[in-house]
């Protein structure tokens, strides 16, 4: 039996779903510029000509004109123009320009490289272009990043660091110092899809928060999505946060790493045949272990720490129409513990991602390109805990595969559609404990689920005339949950097995929800220099974070929707105002957005979340709403750039069982937000970085009254032994202090030849030592019969140091 | 010396190899006040049969009294089970005195009450403002040992000392309390005097013989006192909670609300089915 929602609106949606490919053929189809006779199209791939590797993002557009292109996410770009004469432009920021002249009487395929700033190179015409993308383009709250500047910003401990660096965006907010959990548009950590080479990355922390999984060294570039979300993604309310993996040099071989102060990389990378293959290998570990081993006394020398990662890419051109990527990733990280006054007591802790994706594009003809992936990934984490007449193990584990497929068909010069379908099978085992204390064997399962997950979509990129864009399109999407489950039945009070339980066979659907996102954006252009722009986003997800936390751990599980846990849903409206100055080297926008979301999930107070087989009935359900103001202008180019965010917001939530029923700020509710990047070369070998960074301070909840429990009479000292309880009432009503502070960083590129380069870099984290509020604490002091308040606090000044080299 | 147990401060240790912190000064308005009962009754030890009146403060008000109610009304009555039904008969009512009124009131006792295993009882307090609360419980049958030993690690100077200890768990032992106090060859008199406190349940290890082992090691010599008792359901709840608020603290801390079963009040009315066990580590 298949259990469906039977609203009216469910009828409504499939209706709106058949309009919406109805409409869109329409528009496609009666175009007056769709099927000219005589246009042609202009289609290839831009590339960095040192490396062979592709360029995101790059453009291609015909001079003084307004028609242009932008290679996708394999570097692949495609520009149907009329028959004639062209003098084209193609760009990159950081790459020197270079234009082409081109006759363009036939279909025509075209390879370009563009050499580095820097890089000396005859065919080059410098011609001191700038892409407009900001104001032309239809997409809003979309924010690129490369590997080399995440690499350039000031940070602790050395370690450049990808999830770090996004929270210098607006819009996008830091869990805190000790988290690399991030919060876009009032949403939770959860609702941002993280995927590395399209493989989902469910815990993306490595040191319980402290740094993220991914290693600067292997990535290419990061694109972050968080308002204006195009049909072709989905899954999360958020965000969707793209990390892509550098491709490996295609016609040398390098070897490149850093050394840093608890970490180090090493990256080798070459053509497997020179221009048509490459791999790359990158791998990062830290050394605390290694480095404090000897200096640790004998009983606590079994105890360690430890992380590393694995990156490993290689991509094949089998031809001029099929390209083959094979990625992976695999980390982890290791606590062993030994206790020092208890023999044979031992702690082993363990959790990791790993990820493999293997990309095949194709493309049909010049305006017809594909790729089709298959994914694995898989996280798991690990508990052994042994001690004098036993032990437990406790295993976990969430596991995808996932197969996509992704089409753009480059109609014409005003249409591209993109359609595509992404099916994943999840498997969620939630935990597995087995063990034996004494002459007593322990075997308990928290019983797995199995989940389908199916998405449809479609969209057109439509240039409707000289002044107007849109980009609308709808993503059909569907959950089913399936057996084989047994669900045991607890009663309600008491929260014990009622001894029943019911049963689902293998495919049997549990719960399923067939939903519809229609999506749209506009581009008004006002003149060359700005636009105005307006989006609309409807997004579910499906998948839930179990954490009574405002941090992420590695043991909090991701939980499927059930009959009981409906899908989160977000709308998100947002409007806004780009505006380039100074030949595009200036970018600004100012985006307002609403974005209600309704079925957020949170933990009663004092859940239990670990090993509970009715984790169900410790959830509460309610609403929530973000709204807010975003100003962002960047320097684009120059030998001073960066830019400037400021956030204006308001999240709030609303949950029936929480705070009386009144609505309370969200934890990471923050009224100002605002960074300050300023990067600045000083000379050929000297460079310069500072960031500053101001955030209100975060909503928590304090008790406001207290009580004396748990009686004792302590007759030797003639006095009562007594325990306090803190009572809460208002839920996050409180504000820590502000966070701000100010880093700063400087490069120095020590030596560079053809075939050595080596450069150091130097940070100051927190210049002028800000004590930031990490958590509060009470403490009953006897003496005088107060309670005092203490702010703990992170991370005072700290200067590190780290050593790239490349050769 | 009063051992005021507050706060944790659980965490990693990487953090504090960096972190630092500082006293602030927080205004947090005035809240309401509520009754807080805590209410005690057991088959074995008259000194653990008690019933606690008190009231909550104000977070930073300058006093860590337990702020007791004196001059109230207390009652409990034994129950009798007919099936599905609870009856309480008030010929069977035994009224709790606040003997200690002029140096330490709120705190109620009955020299002369002594518990039951497998009988269910009523809580009645009326406050001398009129104000009521009233709660029921069950004192479940004790489990019985199976098996206890000990042995002796040396570290450093010190001779550390572990037991093991089994029981079984039958049908009727559910949910577990465990107090250990490590002290002279005496009963506790009030059950926060105890040094270790456990709650579990046996929704892992069902029906049959259940092992606990200590992993904070004892002193030789030491003397320990094992009340290991059983309790209803809700009991549990309201101690699971307890020693969780009671532990909350540092970092990933988020409030935690203690789960009451009682009416009218904050805390709870708790009948301990008490297995004992002294043990002497030499």
């Amino acid at each position: 039996m298949i259990y469906m929602p039977k609203s009216p609106e469910f009828i409504k949606e499939y209706r709106l779903l058949f309009y919406t490919i109805f409409v869109l053929f329409y528009l496609i189809f009666s175009s007056n510029t769709s099927w000219a006779q005589n246009s042609f199209t202009l289609s290839g791939y831009i590339k960095d000509s040192t490396t062979g590797e592709t360029l995101i993002g790059a453009t291609i557009r015909v001079k003084d004109a307004a028609n242009g292109a932008a290679t996708n996410v394999y570097g692949f770009f495609s520009l149907t123009l009329p028959q004639g004469n062209y003098e084209l432009i193609c760009s990159y920021l950081g790459y020197q320009s270079k234009t082409i002249k081109l006759v363009l009487t036939k279909n025509t395929s075209i390879n370009l490289g563009l050499a580095p700033q820097g890089i000396k190179s005859k065919e080059v015409v410098i011609t001191g272009e700038r892409e407009d993308k900001n104001v032309r383009s239809t997409e809003m709250g979309r924010i690129e990043l490369s590997g080399e500047k995440i690499k350039s910003l000031p940070v602790i401990f050395g370690e450049p660091d990808v999830l770090k660096a996004i929270t210098l965006l607006p819009g996008i907010k830091s869990g805190g110092e000790a988290s690399t959990g991030f919060y876009v548009r009032g949403g939770g950590p959860d609702q941002n899809l993280i995927l590395m080479d399209e493989a989902v990355v469910y815990n993306p922390s490595h040191l319980f928060g402290f740094l993220s999984v991914f290693n600067s060294d292997a990535v290419k570039n990061i694109d972050i999505i968080k308002g204006g979300m195009p049909a072709n993604y989905g899954g999360r309310l958020s965000s969707i946060l793209n990390v892509n993996m550098r491709e490996g040099n295609n016609q040398n071989f390098n070897y490149g790493g850093g050394i840093g102060l608890i970490s180090s990389r090493l990256t080798a990378e070459g053509p497997l045949q020179k221009g048509k293959s490459s791999f790359l290998i990158s791998g990062r570990r830290t050394y605390i272990d290694v480095l404090a081993k000897p200096f640790l006394p004998d009983r606590i020398k079994g105890n360690s720490y430890y992380f590393y990662d694995l990156n490993l890419k290689a991509n094949f051109i089998l031809g001029d129409k099929d390209r083959l990527f094979v990625s992976g990733y695999f980390g982890r990280d290791i606590l062993d513990f030994q206790s020092p006054i208890n023999k044979g007591v031992n702690f082993n802790f363990g959790w990791g991602n790993s990820t493999a994706t293997l990309r095949w594009n194709h493309l049909f003809n010049s305006r017809l390109f594909c790729n089709t992936s298959v994914i694995f990934n898989r996280y798991d984490l690990f508990n052994d805990f042994t001690f004098g007449s036993g032990g437990f193990s406790v295993r976990s584990s969430l596991e995808d595969w996932n197969l996509k497929s992704d089409f753009s068909w480059f109609v014409s010069e005003n249409h591209v559609v993109k359609f595509g379908l992404n099916y994943t099978f999840h498997t969620f085992q939630p935990g597995i404990l087995s063990g034996s204390v004494g002459s007593t064997n322990i075997a308990q399962t928290i019983t797995k689920q199995y989940a389908h997950e199916f998405a449809v979509y479609l969209m057109d990129e439509w240039k409707i005339n000289r002044r107007w864009a849109v980009n609308y399109g709808l993503r059909a999407v569907a959950f089913n949950l399936v057996g084989p489950y047994t669900q045991l039945i607890y009663d309600n009070d008491t929260q014990t097995p009622t001894g029943n339980s019911k049963s689902w066979s293998t495919g049997e659907s549990i719960a399923f929800y067939p939903r519809l996102e229609p999506r749209f954006s506009a581009n008004y252009l006002i003149n060359a220099e700005s636009s105005i722009k307006a989006s609309y986003t409807q997004t579910y997800q499906f998948l839930h974070l179990a954490t009574s936390s405002g941090a992420q751990f590695p043991i909090d599980l991701w939980v499927p929707s059930s009959r009981l846990i409906k899908p989160q849903l977000a709308f998100q409206y947002a409007l806004g105002y780009f505006r380039n100055f100074k030949q595009n080297s200036y970018e600004s926008s100012a985006e307002i957005y609403y974005k209600p979301m309704l079925n957020q999930i949170e933990f009663k107070p004092g859940a239990n979340l670990f090993f509970n087989q009715n984790l169900e009935n410790e959830m509460v359900f309610g609403n929530g709403l973000s709204y807010g103001l975003e100003l962002f202008i960047k320097k684009k180019s120059g030998r001073l750039n960066g830019w400037f965010g400021y956030t204006w917001s308001k999240t709030t939530r609303q949950f029936d069982e929480l705070n009386d029923g009144k609505v309370y700020f969200y934890r990471y509710d923050r009224t100002h937000d605002m960074s300050l990047l300023l990067s600045y070369t000083i000379n050929k070998k000297w460079s310069a970085n500072f960031v500053f960074v101001y955030g209100t301070g975060n909503a928590t909840t304090l008790p406001d009254s207290r009580y004396a429990y748990r009686f004792g009479y302590d007759a030797k000292e003639q006095e009562p032994k007594l325990t306090f309880i803190d009572k809460y009432s208002a839920v996050n009503s409180f504000r820590l202090p502000a966070y701000h502070r100010a880093d700063i960083s400087f490069s120095y590129l020590h030596k560079k030849t053809e075939k050595w380069e080596s450069s150091w870099n130097f940070s100051i984290y927190n210049i002028y030592n800000r004590a930031n509020p990490y958590f509060i604490y009470f403490f009953a002091d006897t003496e005088t019969m107060t309670v005092k308040a203490f702010m703990v606090y992170l991370f005072p000044i700290v200067p590190s140091v780290m050593w790239n080299f490349k050769f | 010396m009063t051992n005021y147990k507050y706060k944790a401060i659980p965490g990693l240790a990487l953090l504090f190899l960096f972190s630092c912190e500082k006293e602030i000064n927080i205004n947090v308005p005035p809240s309401k006040e509520e009754i807080v009962v805590e209410a005690s009754i057991n088959q074995m030890f008259a000194s653990l049969n008690y019933v606690i009146i008190s009231k909550t403060v104000d977070y930073f008000k300058p006093d860590l009294s337990m702020n007791g109610f004196g001059g109230a009304k207390v009652y409990i009555t034994e129950g009798v089970i007919n099936g599905s039904d609870t009856v309480f008969d008030s010929a069977n009512r035994q009224q709790f005195i606040d003997l200690l009124d002029s140096i330490l009131p709120g705190i109620y006792v009955n020299p002369f009450f002594m518990g039951k295993a497998a009988k269910p009882y009523l809580l009645e307090i009326e406050l001398k403002d009129g104000r009521k609360v009233n709660g029921k419980t069950f004192i479940p049958t004790p489990a019985v040992f199976d098996s206890l030993h000990f042995w002796f690690e040396q570290s450093g100077k010190d001779t550390n000392a572990f037991f093991y200890l089994q029981w079984m768990d039958g049908p009727e032992q559910n949910n577990y309390r465990m107090a250990i106090w490590n002290n002279i060859d005496s009963n506790l008199t009030g059950w926060g005097i105890a040094d270790r406190f456990y709650t579990f349940d046996d929704q892992l290890l069902n029906n049959q013989k259940r092992p606990f082992q200590s992993f904070n090691p004892y002193k030789y010599g030491d003397t320990l006192n094992i009340y290991l008792s059983q309790i209803g359901r809700k009991e549990f709840i309201f101690w699971d909670s307890f020693r969780n608020a009671a532990n909350n603290g540092g970092p990933f801390a988020t409030p935690v609300a203690v789960k009451s079963n009682i009416n009218g009040a904050i805390g709870s009315f708790t009948g301990y089915g008490i297995a004992f066990k002294q043990l002497i580590l030499r």
